[in-house]
């Protein structure tokens, strides 16, 4: 016959629960305090680095880009911390620079491309304006990317869109894009710049609503021009995709503030 | 007409250009651009007028390259709006013949009295052809001016008391003052 247990004997195992309870408790802290430290000499290190490295880190895109990683991978956002250490090192203002920069570059060709522009073009336009001395040339799509991403806090007035392959737009003014919108993009740039509802479908296989539901809220958002004159079917052309428009020059000449 | 090299801009060879666009936005740019192309064009080729019914020959409404044109109507809403800053003016009631005035009435006249007064030719009579197809304003702009735009600008320094048009018989002249 079993016997049941007594009260004696759940308190006991109670209170052994409770015993590795606390040690669990106390390895986890001790575990989380070492982490802690581990981070905290990383970030001193990182700190170090970054100060050592200030004027690389400046000069150098690819070394901006691999320290912006490193950053990321301890939670550090150099950009976002406008006090302290990281804003005597400046890296926040260097992208701060080149965020106006970009805006000043939208602005300037928003009236020939609708307020959407490629990566690309924007980066040697904003090149161009930036002068003639090296460490202004050094600019990679990467340092143009984190700072129009910046951007995204004024509102929904700035935008990048992933085109895939690597490419991106900027986009610089108010309006979704919907990936439907970003697969228009990317078909009209490989095609001098215009599509078509066939065209859609024949490349994406796109029903006719489809196509045209998006193309009308390109047109409606003054980044697509319609042409009723080719006699097969209505064409919708992107400015800022069209090639002689990426060769216009801008009169721009962008102000140091730093350096 | 003689062709003379165009520094076509960007939107020339851009075919939705030649429809006109329904968005707002987009059409208040396209209309803009138009506006200013047809003042560089028509200053460039000294064309005073523009009959709506012959576009199609003059280049600047018909892009062949592009087999692009740009409609009758579309063409007299834009010289209607040239109209509202001066630019141009519709010549019959049916809009069809358009005089285009790239500097406008008021600039062309006090551009010719300001060559007058240079020229000390203040108090004579001078012919219509004298003024502007004479030697003496061969490097002026208005050298080669449509006399009935010519005239009109004769008016607007009449309307200032800067000058006389005299009507004798089939000779016409100005006196300045």
């Amino acid at each position: 016959m079993r016997r049941r247990a007594g009260v004696g004997a759940i308190q006991k195992h109670k209170l052994e629960q409770e015993k590795y309870k606390d040690k669990g408790n106390e390895i986890q802290e001790n575990q989380f305090e070492q982490m802690t430290k581990q981070l905290e000499v990383f970030k001193v290190n990182l700190e170090e680095f970054a100060s050592k490295h200030k004027n690389e880190i400046r000069k150098n895109p690819e070394f901006r880009r691999q320290f912006q990683e490193m950053c990321a991978s301890i939670g550090v956002d150099p950009l976002s911390s406008g006090k302290g250490f990281w804003s005597v090192l400046g890296i926040g203002d260097f992208y701060y620079e080149i965020a106006i920069q970009i805006v000043e570059v939208c602005l300037a060709t928003n009236d020939k491309n609708g307020g959407l522009i490629g990566l690309d073009e924007l980066r040697t336009r904003l090149i161009k304006a930036r002068g003639q001395s090296k460490q202004h040339q050094e600019i990679s799509k990467d340092d143009l990317l984190r700072a129009a991403q910046k951007l995204k806090i004024f509102g929904s007035g700035f935008n990048v869109v992933p085109m895939g392959k690597g490419k991106y737009m900027v986009q610089s003014v108010p309006g979704e894009l919907s990936m439907d919108h970003s697969a228009i993009l990317q078909q009209a740039e490989k095609n001098q710049a215009f599509i078509s509802v066939s065209y859609l479908r024949r490349e994406l296989n796109w029903e006719i609503e489809r196509s045209q539901k998006a193309l009308d809220h390109m047109v409606d958002q003054g980044l697509a021009w319609i042409d009723l004159q080719n006699p097969q079917e209505r064409l919708y052309y992107i400015p800022s995709l069209f090639a002689p428009v990426l060769m216009l020059p801008v009169n721009l000449f962008f102000i140091h503030y730093l350096i | 007409m003689s062709e003379v090299e165009i520094d076509w801009p960007w939107q020339y060879s851009f075919p939705p250009f030649f429809t006109l666009q329904p968005h707002p936005e987009t059409r208040h740019k396209q209309v803009a651009a138009w506006k200013s192309l047809i003042l560089a064009y028509c200053q460039k080729t000294k064309t005073y007028i523009i009959d709506v019914r012959e576009a199609t020959q003059f280049s600047l409404f018909n892009n062949s390259a592009i087999n692009r044109k740009l409609e009758h109507n579309v063409i007299v809403s834009i010289l209607s709006e040239l109209q509202k800053t001066g630019n141009a003016a519709a010549v019959d009631k049916a809009k069809n013949r358009w005089e285009i005035y790239w500097h406008t009435l008021e600039e062309w006249a006090s551009m010719i009295y300001e060559y007058v007064s240079n020229s000390g030719m203040q108090n004579t009579v001078l012919t219509l052809y004298e003024l502007v197809h004479g030697e003496n304003s061969n490097g002026e702009e208005f050298n080669g001016m449509q006399q009935e735009v010519l005239l009109k600008v004769l008016k607007v320094l009449e309307r200032e008391r800067k000058c006389e048009v005299i009507v004798e018989d089939d000779m016409q002249g100005a006196k300045f003052f």
